[in-house]
């Protein structure tokens, strides 16, 4: 049956991915839920939680309040904790609650704005979709929001799409020395070490690089807006085309993660060695970086079969989803992804 | 403010239960489920929340119904060997706005029991908010399963919207548990024991005291290890409702196999449990010597407190204990409580007020307080108790005192010196290496 996961865990899902984008940015960030998916985002889909505080909370929406639509209470809250702690903006993360009840959003930033005299985003998540169309969502708002310009620096290359759940890394120091290898003289990762100071001057960056296809939409708004150039691609930062040997020579291969990562990986892969590889992602994936043996996998049910069918010799993805395909007698090399399976590189899996 | 928010034991108390600083009141501020508290805020993520503790009946699996994110850390339930039992039919925006997906779980339903190579004793359909706001009639989904699995199907009712009402979903899932007991034949020298998903300490006195009051079999959810242990729990003759969060069950059980229950309560004053074991024998017609378990009890506290003297505790609320009763205890054994993080409701106010009279500065924050961003850790502090009071105080010596196995009675009181006593003196080393 489509939809149901019979061996794999749900994937992060978009209002994570919004809360990601957001996490670094010193704002007051509210998930408008009860109580669950902020403990999700915090015990679970952010890595960062446990390293450096940040003023994310949980509306902690009760029956009532969501029977009837009492968003003047949240207001109300927001400028409590927007009395109490400092910050230059305020932003609320959706939720299948608000999506049940169609929250006008547009109305919730407007009321928030008032109450609180701080600028405010909305960012319209509904737990149902992946953490990349949050991601997406976010990066559009904040930029949106806040890019006002910037005095174009020689240099400085502004990354788009750098948060935990793609890199599986709670920090973007190796996605920086790599790039910084690449040529990238100044690259500054939107959200991830960089505050809001740096969104605000995204006009000032020479070129942009969208790290995942959740990032494309907000490369191509800053793009038109600030007439900068953009590029694809995600490096091979644990190193993976490494430990294929040349055993792999002529071998099908299989590279299982979000679209540009695993595009990369093919790339470095074929700079290397000779042999055939399809990408395959459950997220998000782009037409336009498409081969024409790649892959979107809509359920488990199909990844199973793909996977079973395709004559793959290797796979590399996430270990995690190995369960779903116990018959496959290949080799499987762990890539990791933090929004499959909630574990960081260089964490053991299980 | 750039400060955490607390009021004083005697500030508290003057206001009385029914003016407590809003501050403390979770439905009148944001949340902060900070790293001290994920627990308390989404039980998923540590502990028993509503889809571990739903998988209480042995044998059984769980299809969580609801939209990618409510099952999103259930992985890390894998860890404890639960990926076999859980299965997700995940929501799109249309099901979420339709209901489509109820004519759904019947057949993911049986998809799972093929998939499976044994028939499971129940399947628990878990559902969530989406499901409590769209009104959905999950007892009626769950016979359509039962009679389309011939497995029988159990609504688990996690919704985290109604969590300050009569019945939430801790308590909710505590009635699913024990819903597929069926009214037998009880025998007088059985009892259950009710309240926890995970066995009371082995040590525990009560065990001793119910045999020596005659009873002979003692039926206890956690430690079933087959459906059939688990359907001889109707058997007894009466239940023990150790937490108020089995209230509800224990009435459900009384109204469909007329078994009568008793309510104790976990605390750590010797004296208020001596009590309890008193009302208990009374209740059951038997009377109970706990004298011994008493003496035991106050030696520990009393050995405790001549070797590291009238130490001053954080208490914190992640912990199995109330945080005010065993604050409370804490000062009657003649030690100090600097600081207590914890919910306080009408439940426990009168713990509050004893607290004041006896120390009145007693610094009392709340965990979920926003301004809980800027707690920087009382200095007159020698331990601590609770996870959260440990992650606030990494620096000094502590117990989690959140150990699965439960404490209970005297035997609580002994194991949380035992444990601050090994804490002490491992701190102690550490700190002279």
């Amino acid at each position: 049956m489509k939809k149901l996961l019979k061996y794999i865990s749900p994937f992060a899902p978009d209002n994570s991915g919004a809360a990601a984008v957001l996490y670094e940015l010193g704002g007051i960030v509210v998930i408008c839920d009860a109580g669950g998916c902020a403990g999700n985002v915090c015990g679970f889909d952010e890595p960062r939680w446990f390293e450096k505080r940040s003023a994310l909370f949980s509306a902690g929406l009760r029956d009532m309040d969501a029977i009837l639509g009492r968003d003047d209470r949240l207001a109300e809250k927001l400028a409590k904790a927007a009395g109490q702690i400092g910050a230059p903006f305020t932003a609320i993360i959706g939720t299948p609650v608000p999506a049940v009840i169609a929250t006008d959003y547009r109305a919730l930033k407007r009321l928030s704005e008032r109450k609180t005299g701080l600028p405010a985003l909305a960012v319209d998540t509904t737990g149902t979709s992946y953490y990349d169309k949050g991601e997406e969502k976010a990066y559009m708002e904040l930029f949106k929001t806040f890019s006002t310009g910037g005095t174009p620096k020689k240099g400085k290359v502004g990354v788009i799409g750098a948060t935990p759940l793609d890199l599986s890394m709670t920090t973007p120091d190796a996605l920086i020395s790599a790039l910084k290898k690449l040529g990238c003289d100044e690259p500054v990762c939107f959200g991830m070490n960089s505050g809001l100071e740096e969104i605000k001057d995204a006009g000032s960056c020479e070129k942009l690089i969208a790290i995942s296809p959740g990032a494309v939409k907000a490369a191509e708004y800053l793009s038109e807006k600030f007439h900068i150039p953009y590029e694809t691609g995600c490096p091979d930062l644990l190193d993976i085309a490494s430990k294929l040997s040349h055993k792999a020579e002529g071998k099908r291969i299989l590279i299982v993660h979000q679209q540009f990562a695993a595009n990369s990986l093919r790339s470095e892969i074929l700079s290397r060695i000779s042999c055939d590889i399809t990408c395959a992602s459950w997220f998000m994936t782009d037409k336009r970086y498409m081969e024409q043996q790649d892959l979107h996998i809509p359920d488990e049910e199909t990844f199973a079969e793909k996977v079973q069918s395709g004559g793959y010799d290797i796979v590399i993805a996430d270990i995690s989803l190995k369960r779903a395909v116990k018959d496959f007698k290949g080799e499987w090399i762990d890539y990791p992804h933090f929004a499959v399976s909630g574990r960081l590189a260089g964490k053991a899996f299980g | 403010m750039n400060k955490a928010f607390y009021i004083t034991a005697a500030e508290l108390a003057e206001r009385g239960s029914s003016n407590i600083p809003e501050e403390l009141l979770s439905a009148k501020h944001l949340i902060y489920s900070s790293p001290a508290t994920l627990a308390f805020n989404s039980p998923g993520a540590k502990g028993f929340g509503v889809k571990r503790a739903g998988l209480a009946i042995p044998g059984s699996v769980m299809l969580l119904v609801s939209p990618a994110c409510c099952g999103r850390n259930t992985a890390l339930l894998n860890e404890l060997g639960y990926n076999e039992r859980f299965f997700y039919l995940l929501l799109d925006d249309t099901d979420i706005v339709t209901g489509r997906h109820l004519t759904k779980i019947p057949e993911a339903a049986r998809e799972i029991c093929e998939e499976l190579d044994y028939t499971p004793s129940a399947i628990m359909i878990c559902i969530t908010c989406v499901d409590a706001l769209l009104g959905t009639d999950m007892e009626r989904v769950c016979r359509r399963c039962g009679e389309y699995t011939g497995v029988p199907a159990v609504p688990c009712y996690m919704y985290a919207l109604t969590r300050e009402k009569k019945l939430p979903p801790m308590a909710a899932v505590r009635k699913s548990v024990y819903s597929l007991l069926k009214p037998q034949k009880r025998a007088a020298d059985e009892c259950a024991v009710m309240g926890y998903f995970s066995p009371l300490d082995d040590g525990c006195e009560i065990y001793r005291l119910l045999r020596s009051a005659g009873i002979k079999k003692i039926h206890e959810l956690a430690r079933c290890k087959t459906f059939e242990e688990y359907s001889q729990i109707s058997v007894a003759n009466f239940s023990l409702v150790l937490n108020p969060e089995a209230r509800y069950a224990a009435q459900e059980i009384e109204r469909s196999l007329g078994m009568p229950s008793i309510e104790l309560l976990r605390m750590y004053q010797p004296d208020k449990i001596h009590n309890q074991y008193r009302l208990l024998g009374q209740a059951i017609g038997a009377e109970l010597d706990d004298s011994e378990y008493y003496r035991e009890a106050t030696k520990a506290a009393e050995d405790f407190r001549e070797k590291y003297g009238s130490l001053s505790f954080a208490v914190g609320e992640c912990l199995n204990a109330d945080s005010f009763e065993l604050s409370l205890a804490l000062i009657r054994f003649g030690f100090k409580v600097a600081e207590i993080y914890g919910t306080v409701g009408e439940r426990n106010f009168v713990f509050v007020k004893k607290i004041a009279s006896l120390s009145p500065k007693t610094r009392i924050f709340s965990n979920l307080s926003p301004t809980m961003l800027y707690y920087n850790g009382g200095e007159d502090i020698d331990a601590v108790i609770g996870s959260d009071a440990l992650y606030y105080h990494a620096g000094k010596a502590g117990i989690e005192f959140s150990e699965e196995e439960q404490p209970f009675g005297y035997c609580g009181v002994i194991r949380l010196f035992e444990r601050l006593d090994k804490a002490l003196t491992d701190f102690k080393e550490g700190t002279n290496r």
